[in-house]
């Protein structure tokens, strides 16, 4: 006998997180970049620390954030 | 009294020798405990007996993933290349995602059916081949061997740095100086607790040695940024660096946004379905644990990166800033004397600033504590880089081709054997590395690191279409990863061994210009899914019963299957 599969608890987040994710993949180590990088090789910077290490910190940030939230909605595995 | 001066008068005392014995009667305990508690069977040698908690599920993947590389290589790129390098951390998000989105279906099949390696999942989707099987055998040597070398090599970095007064011994006509005792002494201790305890012991002594890396790497970004007076001062002394150092492409203009963007998703792909990884998701005790490692691996392993030892690298960047000589970038003298010495910019960074810090002697302590993190670091990839190629060459070639009928203790002799024979070929090529400086193949830490990946990542279309689509042959499949691991060849020096020189010059136009645009694992993969798809649309699939069976076991919970 085997246990029938539950149907996803939210069926348009994992799409949603999804774009979310790849989105901070564009924006910060792909070409998102050139948006901040005249500004960062002029030295200029964001509270204090140099623009381009601010840009990586908070594009960190939101895909950790992602993570997280799939964590706590999506990640729903048969054993549990 | 210079900086310079200060590092030489620096008497480190017995204090590294205590702390390093210590470090390693304690990893030849583990691997003592790990054989008592064994049984004979090979599950229990190669995935201890698939009983793996969270706490050894996460720090195990993150031990292995994170090698000399973490401690050395990286925080030497971003000492070479500036702020640019930063965005490598990007791709460990991803990383900790994989573990739970692959590695869970990769955990529900195995359990079902039994597996072991890699080779097994993919050969039982697409029909039993040897030659497919071999293949991904293949792909494991060729990402595990270079792994090792890289980890290697660490060893005999912090030999130099730790114990820089040692005498050289002659031992069988040959001179054996402190890089090779480094090597000679890192490579045996962990091979000898791999042959010990197998999965169990390179397991646990990962707990210890990645809280040893993690806390590493947060202490030595700490000490940097307060040795150069606190955040504050620190981000100013950064910002003031020249503009190359603050922007992309960097001074050696590579980490163009593309290479970047493509090395973090593929990078970060390859590594989490190495052998190594890969086999770690059969072990784990149940997909929670995988869930629960993804998440301490995506939020807290970035963290140590960006807010650890990637300010070491920075730091160094600020107080000693590599110089131009002959058209190439070299490391400031009090860092490293060649090329390859950008690796040791975080062992001379501590070994120089935590001490004025935090005084002679804690902060020779410290130093100590750091250089053994790092060693940690190297051996916790190495062992389970060797676990794992003992298990693929045993399960995918020894019990295939050489001895099908071989009973369970010829298979782990066999497999001991390899650990064996592995760890003096990358011993053998560290030490070739060292004495001959034209043989460029492992001249920098980082590099390395690229090519094994690169490799890895041949298994990627295979291991996405087993799990999520399954619209692959078999044929299709072999041809893939032939023409992906062929296509990633063409950008290590081999080839200008074997071609004329009218044919290197034109594969070094054409893979100086695709490694100029994107991340190597990326290209090989790209070249590898074309084939892959083409072939397979023009050669029968898998039989539906096949794919119905693996599709059903893929999303069956295995302990409700009576």
């Amino acid at each position: 006998m085997i246990e029938e599969q539950q149907p996803p608890p939210y069926p348009k987040l994992k799409w949603i997180l999804s774009a979310i994710f790849l989105f901070a993949l564009i924006m910060g180590p792909g070409p998102g970049l050139y948006l901040i990088n005249d500004f960062a090789a002029a030295g200029g910077t964001l509270a204090g620390v140099p623009a381009l290490y601010a840009w990586a910190v908070f594009w960190f940030v939101v895909e950790a954030g992602v993570v997280i939230t799939a964590y706590r909605t999506i990640w729903r595995d048969l054993l549990e | 009294m210079s900086s310079f001066d200060l590092l030489a008068a620096l008497d480190m005392g017995i204090t590294p020798h205590v702390v390093l014995t210590l470090y390693m009667v304690m990893l030849l305990a583990f691997g003592i405990i790990g054989y008592l508690k064994s049984k004979t069977s090979e599950e229990d040698y190669y995935l201890a007996g698939r009983e793996q908690g969270v706490l050894v599920t996460s720090l195990t993947i993150m031990a292995t993933m994170f090698s000399s590389a973490a401690m050395l290589g990286i925080p030497g790129l971003i000492y070479k290349d500036g702020v640019s390098f930063l965005f490598f951390t990007l791709n460990l998000p991803l990383s900790g995602a994989a573990i739970y989105i692959l590695g869970s279906r990769i955990w529900r099949i195995g359990r079902t059916r039994g597996y072991i390696t890699p080779a097994d999942l993919v050969t039982d989707c697409y029909g039993n081949s040897g030659l497919l099987r071999s293949l991904i055998a293949l792909v494991g040597f060729l990402y595990v061997i270079p792994y090792i070398v890289m980890q290697i090599k660490a060893g005999g970095y912090l030999a130099q740095r730790m114990f820089p007064d040692t005498e050289s011994i002659i031992f069988l006509g040959q001179e054996i100086g402190i890089f090779e005792m480094g090597t000679i002494a890192l490579s045996i201790l962990t091979m000898l607790y791999v042959l010990i305890g197998g999965m169990r012991s390179v397991a646990w002594t990962d707990v210890v040695q990645g809280i040893l890396l993690l806390s590493g790497m947060l202490v030595a970004g700490t000490a940097t940024v307060m040795a150069m007076g606190g955040p504050s001062s620190f981000f100013d002394q950064v910002a003031a660096l020249p503009s190359a150092a603050l922007s992309v492409p960097g001074p050696s203009g590579i980490w163009s946004p593309w290479k970047l963007m493509t090395l973090c998703i593929f990078a970060s792909l390859s590594t989490m379905i190495q052998p190594g990884q890969w086999m770690r998701y059969y072990a784990a005790s149940s997909p929670k644990t995988l869930k629960r490692s993804a998440i301490i691996f995506s939020t807290l392993l970035p963290s140590c990166f960006l807010f650890g030892v990637m300010l070491v690298g920075l730091g160094a960047r600020v107080l000693y800033p590599p110089s131009v000589e002959n058209g190439a970038l070299m490391p400031h003298p009090a860092i490293g004397s060649q090329a390859g010495g950008f690796d040791q910019v975080v062992v001379a960074m501590l070994q120089e600033h935590v001490p004025l810090l935090l005084g002679p002697t804690l902060g020779v302590v410290f130093v100590s504590l750091i250089l053994v993190a790092i060693m940690a670091a190297s051996m916790s990839t190495a062992d389970s880089n060797l676990h794992a190629l003992s298990a693929v060459l045993t399960r995918d070639v020894y019990d295939r081709f050489v001895r099908p009928r071989a009973g369970e203790r010829e298979r782990a002799w066999f497999g001991r054997g390899v650990i064996v024979v592995a760890t003096l070929l990358a011993l053998w090529l560290v030490n070739l590395g060292e004495q001959d400086p034209n043989f460029k193949p492992i001249a920098l830490i980082a590099q390395l690191m690229f090519v094994a990946m690169a490799f890895s990542c041949q298994l990627l279309p295979l291991a996405l279409d087993a799990l999520f689509f399954r619209r692959g042959s078999q044929t299709g499949a072999i041809c893939g990863i032939t023409s992906g691991i062929l296509f990633v060849f063409l950008f290590t020096p081999f080839p200008q061994l074997i071609l004329s020189d009218g044919l290197t010059a034109s594969v070094k136009g054409l893979t100086g210009t695709l490694s100029g645009l994107f991340d190597i694992g990326f290209s090989g993969f790209v070249v590898n899914t074309a084939v892959f798809a083409i072939v397979s649309r023009f050669t029968p699939p898998p039989s539906k019963e096949r794919l119905e069976s693996f599709e059903r076991d893929l999303n069956t919970n295995p302990h409700t299957i009576k």
